[in-house]
This record gives structure tokens, sequence and C-alpha cells, in this order.
């Protein structure tokens, strides 16, 4: 490979847009592919599986060829409403996990610098936060916060923009409770059960970062069934 | 999960290349089975066989290191490498697991 390329990928890698890295494992060579950007004599016999492979977002050799298509696309965003205690053991989980991850809670108080480094702290209330953001079904929301006036605003977006994971902490008479008004809002039944409430799988234990393994583990899990669709 | 956008191995070798080393990137380009690693799981190899990063869980990083050793050695500018468990050097450099992969190994200039 061609160390310009590599400069390119490098470049590109920061803009956080889907590409992709051709490889024609024939002869070698190497091209970065965008939908749009016109094919080199050596992948432009492949134009339409590539286009296929890209929509997909599958990395792979395209059958029956030689052409390697690595699709680089954009990291999964997980927003959690509440910079409480969980958060700061979820964060290191969601960080090696290759996460991207925004703490959002209108209380200054929880969300001071050291609890918290390298990570993109919101000030706002969630309905605020939101406006400011695009967001769509790549995206999960994890609230911590369990004050109702701070998580569900959050959990209304979520469900209008169709979250591909939405998880809420509190127990199972707060989450009761919560579906209740929920319901009471105009949500459907399928829409409510769509969130995980409690949040997380049966781990049984009870200290901050035991919960915090039992969020990641049925984020991960849901994760990978939302990829494989 | 792999997430080549925050995989930083490409940027090392940029370093390293800078740094006068001279580097080969070995990319998972297949698999079958129950190959550990996914596609797109890279790893940089200098002349003198020092690496960073994995293609398998320590199952074949011996033969990529010394694959590339040979092809920087040779100046060749790539190669694919298949590792199945029937390979008559299983022993040494099949995959435990069963599993079957293809490695890219290319040198980068």
């Amino acid at each position: 490979m061609k160390i310009e390329i590599l400069k390119e990928i490098i470049k590109k890698k920061s803009s956080d847009e889907q590409f992709a890295v051709l490889t024609n494992l024939s002869n070698g060579s190497s091209e970065i592919y965008k939908l749009g950007i016109p094919l080199s004599k050596n992948f432009i016999n492949y134009k339409n599986e590539i286009e296929n492979y890209y929509n997909l977002k599958k990395s792979g050799i395209i059958n029956n060829t030689e052409i390697l298509i690595q699709n680089y696309i954009k990291p999964i965003e997980v927003i959690i409403i509440g910079a409480v205690h969980i958060a700061q053991y979820l964060i290191k989980f969601l960080k090696d996990l290759n996460f991207d991850v925004t703490v959002v809670d209108p209380r200054e108080y929880f969300t001071t610098k050291q609890k918290f480094q390298n990570i993109k702290i919101i000030n706002k209330w969630p309905e605020e936060f939101f406006k400011n953001i695009q967001s769509n079904s790549n995206t999960a929301l994890i609230t911590l916060s369990h004050d109702p006036k701070i998580d569900e605003p959050a959990l209304k977006h979520a469900l209008k923009k169709k979250f591909f994971y939405i998880g809420a902490l509190g127990s199972k008479k707060t989450h009761d409770n919560r579906c209740k008004r929920l319901k009471d809002e105009g949500f459907n039944d399928k829409e409510i059960d769509s969130i995980h409430g409690p949040i997380g799988i049966r781990l049984g234990g009870k200290s901050a970062p035991e919960i915090a393994l039992s969020i990641v583990a049925q984020l991960v899990s849901e994760t990978n069934k939302y990829k494989n669709l | 999960m792999t997430q080549p956008f925050k995989d930083t191995i490409l940027e090392e070798a940029i370093s390293w290349i800078e740094s006068d080393q001279q580097v080969a990137l070995a990319t998972v380009v297949q698999t079958w089975g129950s190959s550990p690693f996914q596609i797109g799981s890279k790893m940089i190899i200098n002349e003198k066989g020092n690496f960073l990063g994995s293609v398998s869980g320590g199952c074949v990083e011996t033969s990529v290191i010394t694959e590339c050793v040979e092809l920087i050695k040779n100046k060749n500018s790539f190669k694919k490498i298949d590792f199945k468990i029937s390979d008559e050097n299983a022993w040494n450099e099949g995959l435990a697991c069963g599993g079957e992969m293809t490695v890219f190994i290319e040198q980068i200039n």
C-alpha cells in the first residue's frame, strides 16, 4: 500500500463520515471509495458490487472476485443521561468497546471535570441537548438519573427517533410508573416495550461497577443484533 | 468490537515509517468457521520482526511476522496467506479453534 493512501485514510477518519478502502488482492493496489466518487481502472469493473457492499456497510472480499472492501463506519454514539457514579464505570467499558460517549446532566455539581476526563459532558437539559444534535437509529440512550424530569424527555426523544437501544435505570416499580406516564403521553405498548427497564442483564450485583457491567453487556448484545440486521 | 475509526494502528505505521523503519501491514481479509478475529483486524511488522496489533488470538502471529520479514527482505509488495487447520504445518501455524482465515500482507512504501 502506498503511504499516501495510508495518510489519506487517517485524514478521512477524522471526519467520522463513512468511507471504504478498496484493495485489489490480485495486484495489491488500493484506493479510497465514497459513494459517487469515480473508481479507477483497478476497480471499475466491480462498481455495482462495491456500491452494494458499501450500502450494506459490509466488509470483506466481494464474492467471486479478488476485491477487498473495508468499510469505515461512524462509531455508535451512546448518550448517557445522568452523570452519576455508575456512569463513571460505564464510560470505562464503553471506551474500550469503541463506542462514542456523551454524558448529559443539567446538574452542574454532578459533572465536575475530575470525575469525567476526556469525555463529552453536556450541562444541559435533555430537551435542549437533543435540539442541537443529530440523532438517529444509530444512537443508544442510557438514562441513569432516575429523576423523571431529567430522564423522561430523553426517553421520549429516543422513542420518537427510534434509537436501536434504549435503557432506563430504576426498579421494576419505578419502571412501571414510568411506562404508565409514557402511555398517558400517547406512546403505544410496542414503543414502551422497546425500553430496557429495569436496565441491564441479570447479574445479581448491586455495586456501581457491577451495574455498569450488566448495562454494558446488554448494550453489546443489542448492538450486535442491530448490526447484523 | 472492532471499530476502524478508533483503531490507531495506521497512525502507528506512519510513525514507524517516519522513524526510518520498513513496515508491512497484515490485514484479516477472510474468515471461516470459528476464527476469532474480524475482517479488517490489523497488525504492523517491521524489518526486524517487531510488531503491533494482532490478527488472531496469537495462533498465527508468528507465521505472519515471518512472512512479513521475508516480504520486506525480498522487496515484494504483497502476498495472500491462507491459514487452515488442515495445513501440514497445522501444529505450528494452524488455528487451534478449528477456524480458517486469509491474511493479506503488503509492504507500505
